[in-house]
This record gives structure tokens, C-alpha cells and sequence, in this order.
């Protein structure tokens, strides 16, 4: 009988030898239906990445990782107009490789055109029928003004291979999959089209995308995007837009990144001697030399603090170190107007931000909808944001936030985004959805 | 002019590397284990070096003392508030041990002299390589061995007096991810190195009456110095000579230890202990490393801890139930020093609460066989490390059976 006992006794203390402690059940919270969940937006959304749009960018799209947190909560399938491979399409994307310029004297880490197999093939075909609907309907390129645009996908390549018919609105496709909850991050490519190419100087197109769009056109299109959405009952978040001029595409190369030595300083000294009021270089770090055609009669003067010089032309591809080294931009010329955001092309695009998210915040109340305040997370982004051990930053390559292009995230930075969508949510319908773990999905990689 | 681009000046490993601290492990003999740690008024045997020299002349003959614990440690980690996501350390036990050899000089002599060769502090937890708080903490361990000659001094039949010399080695070694990626793969870091240090423990016991013994100890901080370890970085090719193997120097402050504690005997077999340790973390502020070959990416790390001091209270009983055995039974609280903000996964300390019990076995008069179990449950504790932002909820369990032989010359 005793021994019995004592071999009860045993078990029970080898049973609680083990923690056994339980993770907390995430719920819906209330008055929210995540079975069909649909992201509206542009190149962020899509999953953009690295100056191109290829597979396992699309893969790890924020609307992607929301959505594998969403199917905790009931939401259903997720569905994206996947492309066949990881090349890019139409262009190859960047990869970071050791690559020796012209004018370097050693290789060091560059972001170059991906080389590896062209797994292209079946890239521009529609897929919508064969996958579609689709759940992220994401637009690299799109503007507010453009979900309004019949035939929109006649000029925008990826616009074309997902829409169900060409000469429709994006707004009555992006409804298509017919959902009961809805991101919408649109806006940011209203201004920043201007931005990335320049300003003032941008070279223009038919289409215009490189001007700031007038913010009464930009109001009655949001109102109708969102309304649109709203239509069947539907519950969501609007995501605002950040402070594009704090992005890596403009931070990257510094106002005064121009090192000079004492002998080169003299020498240019020597060269602009007639303007000695104006320009003036010493040794050491020196503001750039760019195009101002408000300064007359030489049309150009010293770069200032708060002014901007772009990392690339707006095609994404053509870096803009190569021309300041070889070519003499910014000491020997000015730097093109068109490389160059002066302060007052700033200004326009600060104050079309604010106006742009004032509108977001208005339609947001009026529909009872919670905004993601992304325009003040990413400005966090500038004192370092920590997770799980890794801080995140704006800086070029080692911040790990933002891929090799720039503009937008690694998969690392579009988790980050992710979660701020999950606990906007979470307070605003009383749900208890689950943070994802960022540092699961990839970050910058390096050769 | 240089790739603006390329300058990696963002520290990308400043969350400062970590090992624990709160490693005390109060497992310096099996008896007083047994006895919930209590021991510093009651001088039962040989292991009195460590915890009360002045004890030791106590002892009528020579002894010597040789023990060991087998000590396994199961901690879960769970995401909070909520979610899927537990992980569970990798299930390890470690081999704590004791030898003491100790007792007067010739018989019946006032001056007893002793060496205690122990382990009094420890730590050790691994996680799975690939687990969410792997830039943390993938792999701690941390280990060291104090070497104690004392001398115990019998002043008279009430009062007796001793003192050690403690001479620490240990070593520590530390991996975990770096958040360089090449392929998806992480880069990782190893930090290895061997420890010194010195220290002090002194003590007195009181014998007041028949039944009633008094101890006092005092063990000094022992700052563990790191003069020359080696920090072994595996990252992309293209950053290596951002992050070249190179020596580092770190110093632990082990903390002081006040120990006092009350025997009480209210009939010949049944004793009765309690004692109070007052623990000073505090000297735990901060933890660094100091790498001798710096770079743009690699800067000497300051992680601050801020532990406070604690009380940890100790009971135990033993019952003589004859001449042949002698049953123990103990508990103890030791309360946590690691404040709510700093609470790593390399340590995911909480208050603890231990349950103590063993039995000695005496087949001949000199020689004894001691056998103790110990269980200890942690307090359940939501925490964050907020350099990290690393948040979880942690569930603790030790079981730590152990074995100890005395032999009287």
C-alpha cells in the first residue's frame, strides 16, 4: 500500500517537473468580421522591394503577414497576384554585391542589378483568372487619383496582369474579392512621383505622375475609394502616409558629404575664383555644388541643410554616387536640379503630406474607421526602433528597415508595419491579435 | 570620396551581449540543502567552510566531504499577451560539487583548519538556435569554482571565530544571432573567456546554551574578471573585417553574502533553523564588454541591469529517528534581484520558492551517505528586457537531486 503511495507521489512530481504554461488565445474583439480580407495600395502593399516587384517580395508584403496574424481571428484564405520568380519584374531587382566603379579604388558593397536566372517567363500574363480574386490588390505606381482612371491598366504593367478586365477603375476591381475588412494605404505616390524625380525640374509625363496632386482631386478620390469599400458594411484601418524626405532615397548622401582635401579645396577655390562670394570649398566636409535657377545670373550655389539629394534617377536604377565621383557633379557642375530637392520643393511636398493626411483623418472619423498613424511610426523609425533584440533604423543597407532601393522595406520593415496595422486594430475593436515575430522574415542580405 | 551608402556606422549588436547574474546557488552542502539551505548557526559538518568558517572548529575530528547535485532546470518561454508562440529551453543538468576537507589540527585543539573547493556560483540556459529571442541569447554558460583554505578558531566552549581566503576561477561562454543576414541565414557570435577573482569569507558561532546556537558569516563580492577572452564573429563575407575576431575584457561582480542564522535544539533529535541571507546584487549595475579591436560596426557594449539587493529566508528541521538515520525537511523564499525592465531571456529570473527533504545515512560511526531533493517553482513572471524590447512570459522549474559522503578520521 505504501509503496503505492509513494509511486503516486513520484509521478505526480515528475508531471509537474515541466512548466506548463499556455499561451493566451488571441480573439476578434467585437463588430469585426475578418473572413475576407482585402488590401487596397501601391507599391508598399504589393510588396515592392529592392527597386523591382518579384515573388518573395509579394510573399512577404505586409498584407501578407497581417493576414497569416488575421487567420488567428477567422480570416480565410488570402489570395496575390503572385509573379512566376524572384528576378523582378519588368527590371531585375538590386542585390548588395563588392562591386569596383570606374572611379573607385577598391570594391566595396554596392547595390547592383540581380544577375541570377531570368525566371521571368508568364510574368505579364493576367492572373486573374486563374487566381483571382485577388485579396492584395496592391498597385505599385498607383496614385489616389488614379483608382478613378478607366482603362488605368493600359499604362501600369501590373495593373494589367491582375485586373479582371483592362479598360476598367481600379476602384470597382480592388472590391472584387468582396471584403468584410480592408487596409487602404494609398497616397504616398500623389507626392512622392514629384519627389523621387526631382521636384520643380522632374522630367514631366503625359500621365503626370511626377507633379503633387491637387489636394481637392486627392479628396473627392479618397472619398471615393473609401466609400467604395465601405459599401457592403465593411470594417478596416486607413494607414497615412510618412514623411517621404526622411526616407533613405533622399537621406542617404549627406548635404555636405563632399570631402575634399586642402589641395582639391584650393583648387576649385581657384576655378570658381569670380564667384568667390557665392562658392567657397575648404578642407574637409563641404556642402555640394547644384542647379538653382532662382539664383541668378549662374543659375547655381551650395546645397543647405534640410535640402536633399536623391540616391538615384527615379527609374531606380541609375545611382547618383557614380556621377558625383566620375562625373564632377556638385564641384566641377552643379548637381541637375533634377537630383536635387531644394527647400522650397521640401516645403511643397511637407505641406502636401500634412494636407493629404488631414484629408485621410476626416473621411477615417466620418466613417468611424481607425487611421494608422505610419507618418509618426516611421519618424520614430530616425531614434532606432527595437524588436526582439534588433534595432531598426532609416539608414541606408545597415538600418535594416528599408531595401536596396530606398523608398521601400525589407520584409523586416513591412513586419514592422504589420504590427503597427495589428495593434491600430487590436485598440480599436478590442481584439487581442498576436504582434508577428519581425525578425522571422528576412532583413537586408548581404554577399 | 567614399559610398556614402556603404558607411555601416549603425552598431547593429548594440543591445549589449548579457549572461546572467541572479546564478546564486546555495548548494554548498547536502544537509543544509536539505535543511532548506539553512546552516550558518549549526555546524553539522565539514561543508562549514563555506558556510560558517567559524563553525568549523566545531568539528571533533577531521573530515572529509565530497558532494555532488545533479541540477536540471526547465524553463518555458511564452509570447505575451497573446499568440501560439512557447519555446522551452534545451533540457540540461548540471553537476554543482562540493569537497571540503577540514577539522582541528590534532585532537581536542582549539585551531582547525580546512579547504573547501566549491561552486557557488552558476548559470547555464540554451536555447534552440533559431528560437524568437536568438539576438539575445542563443547558448549562456557560466560556471566557477572557489577555492577556500580557512582557519577556525575555538575562543571557548561559547564562542568560536574563523576566516577563508577565497581564490575564484570560472569561465563564461556566450553565443548568440547577429542580425547580419547573408542568404537568410544570421550571422552568430561566440564570446568565450576565463575568469579570476578573490574574495573573503568570514564567520562566528555561538553556542549559547544546550539548545540554542547562534552564526553570523560574511562572504565578500568577488569581482570576476575577465582579462582576456575571445570574441569570435560569423558574419557575411563582405563584412568581416567590420567584425574581426578579437580579445575582449569584462568584469562580473559576484555579490556580497550576510548570512545570519539561529539552531535551535528543543530535544535531543529534533533541531530547528532559520536562517536570513541578505544578498547584495546591487554591485550588479552594469555589464560590459570592452573590445580590444574596435571598428565603425563594433563598439564597446555597457548593458545596464540595476539589481537590487535581496532578503532570501531560510527554514529547515532535521529529526534524528535513530542512530542509523536522520530525516531533514526545509523551505526557503529567495526573492528575485532583477528588476521588471531587465529581465533577459539569458536569466529569466523570478522570485523563487524551494522544497527541501533528504535523509543521512550513518552504516558506520564515521561514515555517512546524504542524500537531498530539491524542487523549486519560480513565481510566474510577465517581464520585459526593455534594451532588447524582448517581452515574455516565463515558467520555471528546478529539480535537483543530490549525493554527499563523509568520512571522520
Amino acid at each position: 500500500m505504501k509503496k503505492i503511495y509513494i509511486l503516486g507521489l513520484m509521478a505526480a512530481m515528475f508531471a509537474s517537473c515541466k512548466p506548463n504554461l499556455k499561451p493566451e488565445k488571441p480573439s476578434a474583439g467585437h463588430d469585426v468580421d475578418f473572413t475576407r480580407y482585402v488590401a487596397v495600395g501601391n507599391s508598399l502593399t504589393a510588396g515592392y522591394a529592392d527597386g523591382s516587384l518579384y515573388r518573395s517580395g509579394q510573399q512577404n508584403s505586409y498584407p501578407a503577414i497581417l493576414a497569416e496574424q488575421l487567420k488567428l481571428v477567422g480570416c480565410g484564405e488570402f489570395r496575390q497576384p503572385l509573379l512566376p520568380g524572384d528576378y523582378g519584374f519588368p527590371n531585375a531587382k538590386m542585390v548588395l554585391s563588392m562591386y569596383r566603379g570606374f572611379c573607385d579604388t577598391a570594391a566595396s558593397l554596392t547595390p547592383r542589378p540581380y544577375t541570377g536566372a531570368l525566371d521571368t517567363i508568364g510574368s505579364s500574363a493576367n492572373a486573374y483568372k486563374e487566381n483571382g480574386p485577388f485579396n492584395n490588390t496592391g498597385i505599385p505606381g498607383i496614385r489616389v487619383i488614379d483608382y478613378l482612371f478607366p482603362g488605368y491598366a493600359n499604362y501600369n504593367p501590373y495593373a494589367k496582369r491582375m485586373f479582371v478586365a483592362v479598360g476598367s477603375r481600379p476602384i470597382d476591381e480592388v472590391v472584387l474579392a468582396q471584403p468584410t475588412f480592408f487596409t487602404l494605404w494609398v497616397g504616398a505616390n500623389d507626392v512622392l512621383g514629384y519627389a523621387t524625380a526631382g521636384g520643380d525640374q522632374a522630367p514631366q509625363n503625359a500621365a503626370q505622375t511626377t507633379n503633387i496632386t491637387n489636394p481637392i482631386f486627392f479628396d473627392i478620390a479618397y472619398d471615393s475609394v473609401l466609400t467604395r469599400l465601405k459599401r457592403n458594411g465593411a470594417q478596416g484601418v486607413c494607414i497615412n502616409i510618412p514623411d517621404i524626405t526622411s526616407i533613405p532615397f533622399f537621406t542617404t548622401i549627406k548635404a555636405n558629404g563632399l570631402v575634399l582635401s586642402k589641395n582639391d579645396a584650393n583648387l576649385l577655390n581657384n576655378a570658381y575664383n569670380s564667384l568667390a562670394g557665392l562658392v567657397r570649398f575648404e578642407a574637409g566636409n563641404n556642402y555640394f555644388l547644384i542647379e538653382d535657377t532662382s539664383v541668378l545670373p549662374h543659375k547655381f550655389r551650395h546645397i543647405k541643410d534640410g535640402e536633399y539629394i536623391l540616391l538615384a534617377d527615379n527609374s531606380g536604377t541609375i545611382s547618383l554616387s557614380d556621377s558625383l565621383k566620375c562625373g564632377g557633379w556638385g564641384t566641377k557642375k552643379p548637381i541637375p536640379g533634377r537630383y536635387v530637392l531644394t527647400a522650397d520643393e521640401v516645403s511643397k511636398i511637407k505641406a502636401a503630406t500634412s494636407t493629404y493626411n488631414a484629408v485621410i483623418a476626416t473621411h477615417a472619423a466620418k466613417e468611424n474607421l481607425a487611421v494608422v498613424d505610419m507618418h509618426s511610426y516611421m519618424a520614430s523609425l530616425q531614434s532606432g526602433i527595437t524588436f526582439n533584440g534588433v534595432t531598426f533604423t532609416p539608414q541606408f543597407v545597415s538600418g535594416g528597415a528599408f531595401s536596396l532601393d530606398g523608398v521601400h522595406l525589407t520584409p523586416r520593415g513591412y513586419a514592422l508595419v504589420a504590427n503597427q496595422i495589428i495593434m491600430t486594430i487590436n485598440s480599436k475593436y478590442g481584439a487581442t491579435i498576436p504582434l508577428v515575430d519581425v525578425n522571422n522574415y528576412k532583413g537586408v542580405q548581404f554577399p | 570620396m567614399k559610398k556614402h551608402f556603404l558607411l555601416m556606422s549603425s552598431l547593429l549588436l548594440s543591445s549589449a551581449m548579457a549572461f546572467g547574474a541572479a546564478f546564486q546557488l546555495n548548494l554548498q552542502g547536502a544537509r543544509q540543502l536539505a535543511m532548506g539551505g539553512t546552516g550558518v548557526a549549526s555546524p553539522l559538518d565539514a561543508s562549514s567552510i563555506f558556510y560558517n568558517p567559524g563553525g568549523l572548529s566545531a568539528l571533533k575530528h577531521v573530515q572529509g566531504y565530497v558532494g555532488v547535485q545533479a541540477l536540471t532546470s526547465n524553463i518555458r518561454y511564452v509570447e505575451t499577451p497573446t499568440g501560439t508562440y512557447y519555446a522551452d529551453s534545451k533540457p540540461k543538468t548540471y553537476t554543482p560539487f562540493n569537497l571540503y576537507i577540514g577539522g582541528p589540527i590534532n585532537y581536542k585543539n582549539r585551531l582547525s583548519l580546512g579547504l573547501g573547493i566549491y561552486t557557488p556560483f552558476g548559470t547555464g540556459i540554451k536555447w534552440d538556435d533559431n528560437w524568437r529571442g536568438r539576438y539575445v541569447i542563443q547558448d549562456i554558460q557560466l560556471q566557477s569554482i572557489f577555492f577556500q583554505p580557512t582557519a577556525s578558531y575555538r575562543v571557548n566552549d561559547i564562542l568560536s571565530i574563523g576566516a577563508g581566503f577565497i581564490f575564484a576561477t570560472g569561465n563564461i561562454k556566450i553565443q548568440k544571432a547577429v542580425p547580419l543576414q547573408t542568404a537568410g541565414q544570421d550571422g552568430s557570435v561566440e564570446l568565450k573567456g576565463d575568469a579570476m577573482g578573490y574574495g573573503y569569507n568570514v564567520g562566528v558561532h555561538m553556542k549559547a546554551t544546550d539548545w540554542l546556537q547562534f552564526g553570523v558569516s560574511y562572504r565578500s563580492g568577488v569581482k570576476m574578471k575577465v582579462k582576456r577572452g575571445y570574441a569570435n564573429f560569423n558574419v557575411p563575407s563582405s563584412l568581416s573585417s567590420q567584425f574581426p575576431y578579437t580579445a575582449f575584457s569584462s568584469t562580473m561582480k559576484l555579490p556580497k553574502v550576510v548570512t545570519a542564522g539561529l539552531s535551535v535544539t528543543p530535544t535531543e533529535r529534533l533541531t530547528i533553523n532559520a536562517d536570513a541571507n541578505f544578498v547584495g546584487w546591487a554591485t550588479y549595475d552594469t555589464l560590459s564588454f570592452d573590445y580590444e579591436t574596435n571598428t565603425s560596426s563594433l563598439a564597446d557594449t555597457k548593458s545596464p541591469r540595476r539589481f537590487k539587493n535581496t532578503l532570501a529566508l531560510r527554514l529547515g528541521a532535521s529529526y534524528m529517528i535513530n542512530d542509523k538515520f536522520t530525516a531533514m525537511i526545509g523551505g526557503a523564499l529567495d526573492p528575485s534581484p532583477i528588476k521588471e525592465g531587465y529581465v533577459s531571456p539569458d536569466l529569466p529570473d523570478a522570485d523563487h520558492f524551494m522544497a527541501t527533504c533528504g535523509l543521512v545515512f550513518k552504516p558506520t560511526k564515521r561514515f555517512s551517505i546524504i542524500g537531498v531533493f530539491e524542487y523549486v517553482i519560480t513565481k510566474r513572471r510577465e517581464a520585459t528586457f526593455t534594451e532588447a524590447n524582448f517581452t515574455g512570459k516565463y515558467d520555471n522549474r528546478i529539480v535537483n537531486p543530490g549525493l554527499a559522503l563523509t568520512y571522520d578520521f
